[in-house]
């Protein structure tokens, strides 16, 4: 038996050891037993010397994460690179890939266990880049950019930078890629032969209905006009505030600066009208409300549908698919903050090595060997060249080393293969320099005051968004009742915020 | 099943207006068959999931791709389980992993849950009280996800290791109780005074005695603990990177999340087809049939003991 007493101590000793354990979570100061990097090689000297030669500075091992696939092939890779930056920086680095669909999963749990890391993708899609650098788990880089980061700063479109600010401040490296964003209208060509059409013409989700009336006259019933799943929404020129699945944004063509309701815009409710009668006429699935995806591609049983572009994507598009795609504009290019936020590198608040992490991050986005080594992986081992910048894939690339581009570094070092045009990297920094850039471009919405409200809009927008988007039911019954669904769960609140933030970002960036 | 035609039998035999002779507290006929026929309809509602992913893993993947899901396909193939058998080496390896995993950590759970729980349910052990607290105060008061990543990596070092994915779940404190619950039931105190008297030393008590008689419980937890080992997932997606540590569970939840992924990230990624370096739809299906049923095809070998219940008598009251 045991008395109270002891209870109360057990007790007592319990929530020590618990508070310890949590609290030491966040604070790493006194944890040197920690495998990532070699112990007692603190660099924070090495930044006076300022040297850029590699004998100056102690050796250190950086820590890094990026996401996509694990690799077969990557530790031989690593290998190369490791002695390539051993001789530049004196650095070598450890470069561990997680999965797409578990990135987002794992990277806020290594980055709450303060585990002290180095350099972490991050972007608007995958372990968010704002909530992140708002919470204080990324460098400030500025001050590391102006140092050991000048020769990003002249390779980079100055925009990327811009438009990944945080409160005044970058905390990551940009990947110099696509800065703009486009939406199609993509067409499988078989079909635009056959009946000889101009889709030049095709602009709008109008300008589509006398060529989606001809297919379903003329083509057998497994022929799906107008392929697309749930997710579809028409297309409206908005800058969206919290992506396209939230219905609150900016008119592009007004100059007034408001965030409006677009389910109530005039726009809008066209469209609605439209692919409401195309869904009556049996121009889109039957079951399009319900369908999570659709494997038109595979199948080749379809005339049109929609994506967002860059550059050449209908080569792309085409050569995965095994047979012609051409695409037709909705829009002309723009550019949004989440555009600008689409592919990054951040350097953790908790690096030992920041500077050295900022100047292999300069060699990634400046060095075409090192650049390309990382991406197409060894010379004569998973590629060859054809040409200076032309290569061709060797079948242990297929096997064993396949990685995601975009998301390593400057995308325009990169080599290109000899399907891919000449001039691709041309193409891609004119498409940059022609798109416009949207009214609320380099400002972050913070949505934590609004919280609640909006993830109870969401869930709405999870219900109505697919039956009301593509037609399947009558916008006139269902979008007041969406409407007002959303407004009793504090839409017009969300829109006050909004509005108040950027009327003070606005207000700060004249 | 033969219950079920016996008892049709008897309804169809019965002429009408005769008298039925039947046990006095037994259900109608009619009854019996309206309770079987649910009890059927409710079994294939559960087994047909599984026999439909089965049709679906020999289905040929075109056929998939124009007409959908079907159980009588047009075509039939044994593409995916071909081509798993060809490019299945992280398939054998995880699937090695995963009976490593699942083997050695029942055999330690099973060890650690009863001898703490039969240290716990002896009434004649004077911290019982504290030790069935402290068990049961991590059931109501977890640490959580982070804490518990801390420990694992940065206290413990376990870090892409295999005992990551075994020493985390080994000691479960609600196994804990229900294994003291079963000991204090169904091991009484009058055995083990009287294995006392004739000389038994304490854990000869234990080995000999209490645990003989506690199969069905070991049994019961046993499963538990397989089939915990066997599922989880969650460990892996945390604490492994090598490849040759990824135990099959995990390996279908990353096609599961990165299939997620695409679907709501589809615009996001233009640049990058994730999708080719996917399995298709039929070797997806063909990989969740070999990765369940080996676990399926244990069940039957634990089946005797729960039939035979959680009360078994041993001595005479």
């Amino acid at each position: 038996m045991m008395s109270k007493k002891n209870v109360l101590l057990m007790v007592v000793f319990l929530f020590a050891l618990a508070s310890t354990l949590t609290g030491c979570g966040s604070s790493n100061t006194d944890q040197n037993s920690n495998g990532n990097t070699p112990s007692g090689t603190q660099s924070a000297n090495s930044a006076e010397t300022g040297g850029q030669t590699g004998d100056k500075l102690d050796p250190v091992k950086l820590k890094v994460y990026l996401i996509g696939g694990p690799q077969r092939d990557l530790p031989t890779v690593q290998e190369e690179m490791n002695k390539y930056l051993t001789d530049k920086i004196n650095a070598t680095v450890d470069i561990t890939m997680i999965d797409w669909g578990d990135y987002s999963k794992r990277l806020p749990v290594i980055t709450a266990s303060g585990e002290n890391y180095d350099i972490a993708f991050t972007s608007s899609w995958a372990f968010d880049y704002l909530p992140n650098a708002t919470r204080g788990a990324f460098l400030p880089i500025n001050d590391l950019l102006e140092k050991y980061g000048q020769d990003i700063k002249k390779e980079l479109d100055p925009r990327f930078l811009t438009g990944s600010q945080v409160n005044g401040k970058n905390y990551a490296v940009p990947v110099n890629k696509e800065l703009a964003s486009q939406w199609v209208w993509r067409f499988n060509k078989q079909y635009v032969d056959k009946y000889k059409m101009d889709i030049s013409k095709i602009r709008t989700l109008e300008d589509l209905e006398p060529y989606l009336k001809q297919i379903k006259e003329g083509e057998p019933a497994d022929i799906t006009p107008l392929a697309v799943p749930k997710g579809f929404k028409p297309y409206i020129p908005f800058d969206f505030l919290l992506g396209d699945e939230f219905p609150v944004g900016m008119n592009m063509n007004s100059t007034d600066g408001k965030y409006v309701n677009i389910l109530e815009s005039g726009e809008l409710k066209s469209s609605l009208k439209t692919i409401r009668k195309y869904y009556q006429a049996g121009y889109l699935r039957k079951d399009v409300a319900t369908l999570e995806g659709i494997d038109n591609i595979k199948t080749g049983k379809w005339f049109a549908d929609r994506e967002q572009t860059q550059p050449y994507a209908e080569l792309g598009w085409s050569r995965s698919a095994g047979y012609d795609i051409v695409t037709s504009p909705m829009q002309d290019p723009v550019i949004f903050t989440g555009s600008a936020t689409g592919s990054m590198h951040a350097i953790s608040a908790n690096s030992k090595n920041p500077e050295r992490a900022m100047m292999f991050l300069n060699l990634l986005n400046t060095d075409k060997y090192l650049r390309n080594l990382i991406n197409y992986g060894i010379e004569g081992t998973h590629y060859k060249k054809i040409s200076e910048d032309v290569i061709e894939d060797l079948p242990a690339m297929k096997d064993g080393y396949q990685m995601p581009g975009f998301a390593l570094g400057n995308l325009f070092l990169t080599y290109s293969h000899k399907e891919d045009p000449a001039d691709k990297w041309e193409a891609f920094k004119e498409f940059n320099n022609s798109a416009k850039v949207a009214p609320s471009f380099g400002f972050n919405f913070n949505p934590d005051p609004v919280k609640t409200e909006v993830a109870s809009i969401s869930a709405i927008v999870k219900e109505f968004y697919p039956p009301i988007m593509t037609g399947a039911v009558d916008p006139d019954e269902h979008l007041p009742k969406a409407i007002s669904k959303m407004k009793a769960a504090g839409l017009d609140k969300v829109i006050t915020e909004a509005q108040k933030q950027y009327d003070e970002w606005k207000a700060a960036n004249k | 099943m033969n219950d079920l035609s016996k008892s049709m039998e008897r309804t169809l035999l019965s002429a009408p207006g005769k008298k039925k002779t039947r046990d006095i507290n037994a259900i109608s006929p009619l009854w019996n068959f309206i309770f079987n026929a649910g009890v059927c309809l409710f079994a294939l509602s559960c087994i047909f999931p599984f026999i439909f992913i089965i049709i679906i893993s020999f289905t040929d993947e075109k056929t998939l791709a124009i007409n959908g899901f079907s159980i009588l396909p047009e075509v039939l193939s044994l593409d995916a389980y071909r081509f798993l058998m060809r490019s299945g080496e992280q398939m054998v390896q995880s699937l090695g992993v995963t009976l490593t995993v699942t083997v050695i950590g029942t055999i330690l759970t099973l060890y650690l849950v009863s001898t703490y729980a039969y240290a716990i349910s002896r009434k004649n052990f004077d911290q019982r009280r504290f030790f069935s607290f402290l068990a049961f105060f991590t059931m109501l008061f977890s640490g959580g996800l982070v804490p518990g990543y801390i420990v694992v990596t940065q206290v413990l070092h376990l870090r892409d290791s295999i005992w990551a994915l075994i020493f985390p779940s080994i000691l479960n404190a609600f196994y804990i109780i229900v294994m003291r619950t079963f000991f204090t039931t169904t091991v009484p105190d009058a055995i083990i005074e009287s294995a006392k008297i004739d000389g038994a030393t304490e854990f000869g008590i234990y080995t000999r005695i209490v645990l003989p008689i506690s199969l069905p419980g070991i049994a019961t937890i046993g499963l538990f603990s397989t089939l915990g080992f066997w599922n989880d997932w969650f460990n892996a997606l945390l604490y492994i990177d090598n490849p040759n540590l990824i135990p099959l569970q995990t390996l279908l939840i990353r096609i599961q999340n990165n299939m997620d992924f695409i679907v709501q990230n589809s615009s996001q990624v233009v640049s990058y087809d994730i999708a080719a370096t996917l399995p298709t739809e039929t070797v997806r299906m063909a990989m969740v049939v070999l990765a369940t049923l080996p676990i399926a095809l244990a069940y039957p070998f634990f089946q005797k003991y729960f039939i035979q219940g959680l009360t078994i008598g041993s001595v005479k009251e």
